[in-house]
């Protein structure tokens, strides 16, 4: 299987690569599939740590917001500066509500960051003078290091753009995962007391892990409000939150790819859905989720997988936390 | 003075009454089930649009009009029977004992699928239904009008508050209730069908839900999204209550209908910021809630 | 809030312009069968390629996208749009098309959010056989779709939508509203308000949580502090759009004691409003003034004398409606298939296929007979100027739509079993617009009371 890792990799990655060529019109839903796909990196990255939060799609609305606001700056609207702009403010906001909310687990880990995450919800909507309210702010074409496109030559580089970042982005995860700081976070999630009696901070490294989740998000947040060029409270609402991670426990949490390919089947199956069973999309969504998570609990990257090694090289980033990651938890 | 405060008083607790309903059945739920149900807002704009449904055939057979009243208990009750036992049978049983992130995430799907259930069976056209609302007038409370009907609905969330806590003290299957939620492992040795208090308890939660809905409906139209708007609010008030506790829920609607009032008094621009600052707050302080009893941490 | 609706421009064969493969296959056939007519049959070949390449060019339908509401609270001033729109393209079809091709609509649903209505446009405004884009309903939607109009050369005409912003800093090319704006749909209720009550002191205002609400309030509050400065705004609530219940907020309005209460509330919310305010004395309290109250005449019983309008000249009851027999033949046709008479949403989107209708009409006489391009249509509708079945539009360099605004209040009705709009007053559609380019809610400001002196009385309008 880890032999095989970098091999399907680059076939998954070339392929991505191609299919704007082959089928123009899967840019921008596949763009909007990656950007889904790092907030619910954010939340598989907790939920191995047996953290749910219900409330992460503040950091994806807080990375579009930020885009939003930077793009309204005639000195800030540029793609590398907004990318990088709103994952820092995503990262400094999940890093200083992160401080309050780590010490918490299970149901009230997951209330507060929806008593958080509604907050600021209300105030995108009631806020009016400063973000539009409902209406949500417009993001117009940034420039790409000073640059100006037309917004189809815009989308075709931010697809690539989000592609790099993609594949970056999930080699640092996975280096995350394998180090001891990834450990510690799965073993938050088996027992946390014996993890401090070896020394080792559960806070800091729930701290850490929650910190990063919302710099995920936060640059998924940003990627999408380029692509749609619009943004809204709405990504902030609750249910946004479930669906992420719906995503995320559908592809699966055990590597970094399952998001993505959760993300990517998602915004596949709801492309094709919509003309013949719109009204029937959110019941498509929940019986999969109940199907998957009944039958399938390691996500559709478990059937890339095959089965989970036994083996002493178990510890490899692939076979060993899914089944157990998402059923444990508190009694 | 006092005629000024009135009208907040009257505004804060029919507000209260209509999210105590609906937040104390998540809360009893979560107490013997010991499950967060994401899916308890449904139930609400179920148990509404049954309600609504209803009440608009008997108008169009020509029923007399004081028949909408036990219609709007028939149509709760309907709801409950219809779902409670079902839903509890073939989906939450799966999940007692796992975690909580896959007890949220079933229920979740669930949420979905009954969003999109009501969609197909009820329209997404607003439904109204107020024959029960005009049949009862109107008082003058600090010179202001309220319906009789809002005033009607204080005073049922009381008998709800008062029969629940009755219910479980002096009945047998309150007591046999309160045994599971205080061990079920003994309970289940002493010989209780823990399964059938389970599914009995899922089914009151459902029953208050369905009402909460169905007698807020004669003051308020019902639309899609009512369920996922209902669910977070009554979140929050079982969450400050504390979640199990069933006279927390009624102290905390009551504190999150009040904020809510006072801010469409005094901080309009804050009317719908108001109830979850509230829950932010005391959750930040407390996250066992006001009432809450803090968990020790496993070993 | 659903997921992400998808973007695939749908693969389609493109019957506007031809794509490479369909061109290339027929470009063969053609010389197959010119091999096989130079030896046997000459003339009909000839024939034959030419009806061929004739229909390369033009389109065999004339496709459409009708955005609307058609579920949710706003589906109750969605759906009149939507219902007349199929009327409209029934009766345009039947009576041969336009430029002889056959409408044929998709309907998009505008509740589903603006990220959803930004997908289905993206994808419809990609698959160039798709001509004209009648979107959309809300400001929010419009405003978010106007500068993809401008990025996917998409002629659009904004059927309802009124913000001023729309059309205020950018010079659309494509983005067309024949309806006028809220500048003057709001100020003419303030002048009608202060003709027949002078003594409104203290005003109350409940407005919809988005733009279309703010911008009415801030409108509202600078015509009151123009024309009447000793006027108090005593309570500015902003319910969330789609709000199920206003009890608070009514007890709120009651407790301020206002004269007026001004309201934009729209669809299912202002049914729900009226609903719940009416039992609760506030029409007996307050002169209350419903900006969109003409959509709830036929639904819900309001007292006599409630101040109504329908922003703009779409009443169906009007003067110069009722003289016009088209639209007399609309409303019953309307009426007869829905069980209810033509409120303003459904006569606004039949006049946005009016000037559909003439632009496209137009842009083919500038080409000689041939069917234009999205570019052409798009032009044909600068500086157009529209007998609609209400009235009169013309439209303005900035692309906005010059029309009449009828008020009046309710009055019972000999006629029919619903209140009907009495003691109107249509003031000319360029009295209340302010000059192009010129920031409109300043502009106000800039008027007087001898202005509102010299405007038409209510009651006037018979």
């Amino acid at each position: 299987m880890t032999r095989l890792l970098p091999l399907i990799t680059a076939i998954a990655v070339l392929t991505l690569l191609l299919l704007p060529v082959v089928l123009p019109w899967s840019q921008f839903i596949i763009t909007i599939a990656i950007a889904k796909g790092f907030a619910a990196l954010g939340v598989a990255l907790l939920l191995r740590g047996g953290l749910i939060s219900i409330g992460h799609a503040m950091y994806f609305a807080i990375g579009a917001y930020v885009t939003a606001f930077m793009m309204k700056s005639d000195m800030l609207g540029d793609l590398a500066l907004l990318l990088l702009g709103s994952t820092l403010v995503a990262t400094l906001v999940g890093l200083i509500v992160g401080s309050f909310l780590v010490r918490f687990r299970a149901i009230f880990f997951a209330m507060l960051n929806l008593a958080v995450s509604m907050v600021l919800f209300a105030l995108f909507s009631k806020l009016y003078g400063l973000t539009g309210g409902t209406d949500g702010m417009r993001v117009s074409v940034p420039a790409i290091f000073g640059n100006v496109l037309d917004k189809a030559a815009f989308d075709g580089v931010l697809y690539y753009v989000c592609i790099a970042l993609l594949v970056i982005v999930g080699f640092l995860v996975r280096a995350y995962f394998k180090s001891p700081l990834g450990y510690g976070l799965k073993a938050i999630h088996t027992n946390e007391v014996r993890l401090e009696y070896l020394g080792v901070s559960a806070y800091s490294i729930t701290l850490i892990a929650y910190t990063i989740s919302a710099a995920l998000a936060g640059l998924g947040g940003a990627m999408a409000a380029l692509s749609i060029g619009h943004v809204l409270p709405e990504y902030a609402y609750w249910t946004e939150s479930g669906h992420l991670v719906l995503t995320a426990v559908l592809g699966g949490i055990g590597g970094v790819a399952g998001p993505f390919i959760g993300s990517v089947f998602l915004e596949a199956v709801h492309t094709f859905a919509v003309d013949f069973a719109a009204d029937a999309w959110n019941m498509i969504l929940g019986a999969t989720l109940l199907l998957v998570i009944f039958f399938v609990p390691r996500g559709l990257f478990g059937l890339f997988e095959g089965k989970p090694a036994k083996r002493a090289s178990a510890d490899e980033e692939t076979g060993d936390t899914p089944n157990t990651a998402i059923e444990g938890g508190a009694k | 003075m006092l005629n000024s405060i009135l009208p907040l008083l009257v505004d804060g607790l029919a507000n209260a009454a209509l999210i105590f309903f609906v937040a104390v059945g998540l809360t009893l739920v979560f107490s013997v089930l010991r499950i967060l149900n994401v899916a308890h807002g449904s139930f609400y704009s179920i148990g509404a649009y049954g309600a609504a449904s209803l009440g608009l055939w008997l108008v169009s057979v020509g029923a007399n009009p004081w028949l909408s009243y036990p219609a709007l208990l028939v149509s709760a009750a309907l709801v409950a029977a219809l779902f409670g036992p079902t839903i509890e049978r073939l989906l939450v049983r799966w999940t007692y004992g796992k975690g909580e992130a896959i007890q949220i995430l079933v229920t979740f799907g669930l949420f979905l699928i009954l969003e999109d259930l009501q969609r197909m069976v009820f329209g997404v056209q607003s439904l109204y239904q107020d024959t029960p609302m005009t049949l009862l007038g109107v008082t003058m409370v600090g010179g202001v009008v309220y319906l009789n009907y809002q005033i009607l609905l204080i005073v049922l969330a009381l008998i709800v508050l008062i029969g629940l806590r009755l219910l479980i003290k002096r009945t047998r299957m309150g007591r046999l209730l309160a045994a599971v939620v205080a061990d079920r492992e003994v309970s289940e040795a002493m010989g209780i069908n823990t399964d059938r208090i389970f599914m009995l308890a899922f089914s009151i939660g459902v029953f208050l839900a369905a009402l909460g809905g169905a007698l807020a409906t004669p003051t308020t139209g019902v639309a899609p999204g009512l369920g996922a708007e209902t669910m977070v609010l009554a979140f929050a008030v079982a969450a400050i209550g504390g979640l199990g506790q069933i006279e927390g829920a009624a102290i905390a609607a009551v504190i999150v209908a009040t904020a809510k009032v006072l801010a469409v008094y005094f901080v309009p621009a804050l009317d719908s910021v108001a109830p979850y600052l509230v829950m932010l707050a005391v959750l930040m302080v407390r996250p066992q809630g006001l009432f809450g009893v803090a968990e020790t941490r496993r070993v | 809030m659903t997921g992400l609706k998808g973007n695939g421009a749908v693969a389609k064969p493109n019957k506007l312009l031809g794509n490479g493969r369909l061109g290339e296959k027929e470009w063969i056939m053609k010389r197959k069968i010119g091999q096989w007519a130079k030896t046997v049959l000459p003339a009909a070949a000839l024939a034959l390629t030419t009806s061929v390449a004739v229909a390369q060019d033009n389109p065999d339908t004339l496709n459409i996208g009708v955005f609307t509401f058609t579920s949710g609270p706003a589906a109750a001033y969605g759906m009149p749009g939507k219902q007349a729109a199929e009327l409209m393209i029934e009766r345009i079809n039947a009576d041969g098309g336009i430029g002889g091709l056959p409408i044929e609509a998709k309907f998009v649903d505008e509740a589903q959010g603006a990220e959803g209505v930004i997908s289905e446009y993206r994808r419809m405004a990609e698959d160039p056989s798709n001509q004209v884009a009648v979107a959309a309903l809300s400001s929010g939607n419009c405003l978010a779709l106007a500068p993809l109009g401008e990025q996917l050369k998409m002629p659009t005409i904004a059927w309802n939508c009124d913000t001023h912003q729309l059309l205020l800093n950018d010079r659309l090319q494509y983005t067309y509203r024949p309806n006028g704006n809220t500048i003057p749909e709001f100020t003419a209720f303030v002048a009608y308000l202060l003709e027949r009550n002078p003594d409104v002191k203290r005003v109350a205002i409940i407005n919809p949580d988005y733009s279309f609400g703010h911008d009415a309030a801030e409108i509202v509050k600078t015509a009151f502090e123009t024309f009447a400065p000793d006027v108090e705004i005593v309570a500015e609530l902003f319910p969330k759009l789609g709000a199920s219940t206003y009890q608070t907020e009514i007890s709120r309005l009651s407790s301020a004691r206002p004269d007026a209460i001004f309201s934009n509330l729209w669809g299912g919310d202002l049914e729900n409003f009226v609903r719940q305010a009416s039992p609760r004395g506030i029409f007996m309290q307050s002169q209350v003034i419903l900006a969109l109250g003409e959509t709830v005449l036929q639904r819900v019983d309001l007292p006599e004398g409630v101040i109504v309008g329908m922003l703009g000249d779409g009443y169906w009851l009007s003067p110069d409606s009722q003289a016009n027999a088209d639209t007399v033949a609309f409303a019953e046709a309307y009426h007869k298939r829905y069980g209810e008479y033509p409120v303003f949403p459904a006569m606004k989107m039949a006049n946005a296929f009016v000037v559909m209708k003439a632009a496209i009409e137009k842009a083919i006489d500038a080409k000689g007979g041939e069917w234009p391009t999205r570019d052409e249509i798009a032009a044909a509708m600068k500086g157009m100027e529209v007998d609609t079945m209400t009235g009169h539009v013309r439209i303005r360099e900035d692309n906005d739509g010059i029309v009449d605004q009828v008020i009046g209040v309710t009055a019972k009705s000999d006629t029919y079993d619903f209140k009907v709009i009495a003691d109107m007053v249509r003031y000319d559609g360029d009295v209340f617009m302010a000059p192009i380019d010129e920031e409109p809610v300043e502009w106000i400001r800039t008027l007087d009371s001898a202005f509102l002196k010299a405007l038409p009385k209510p009651g006037s309008y018979k």
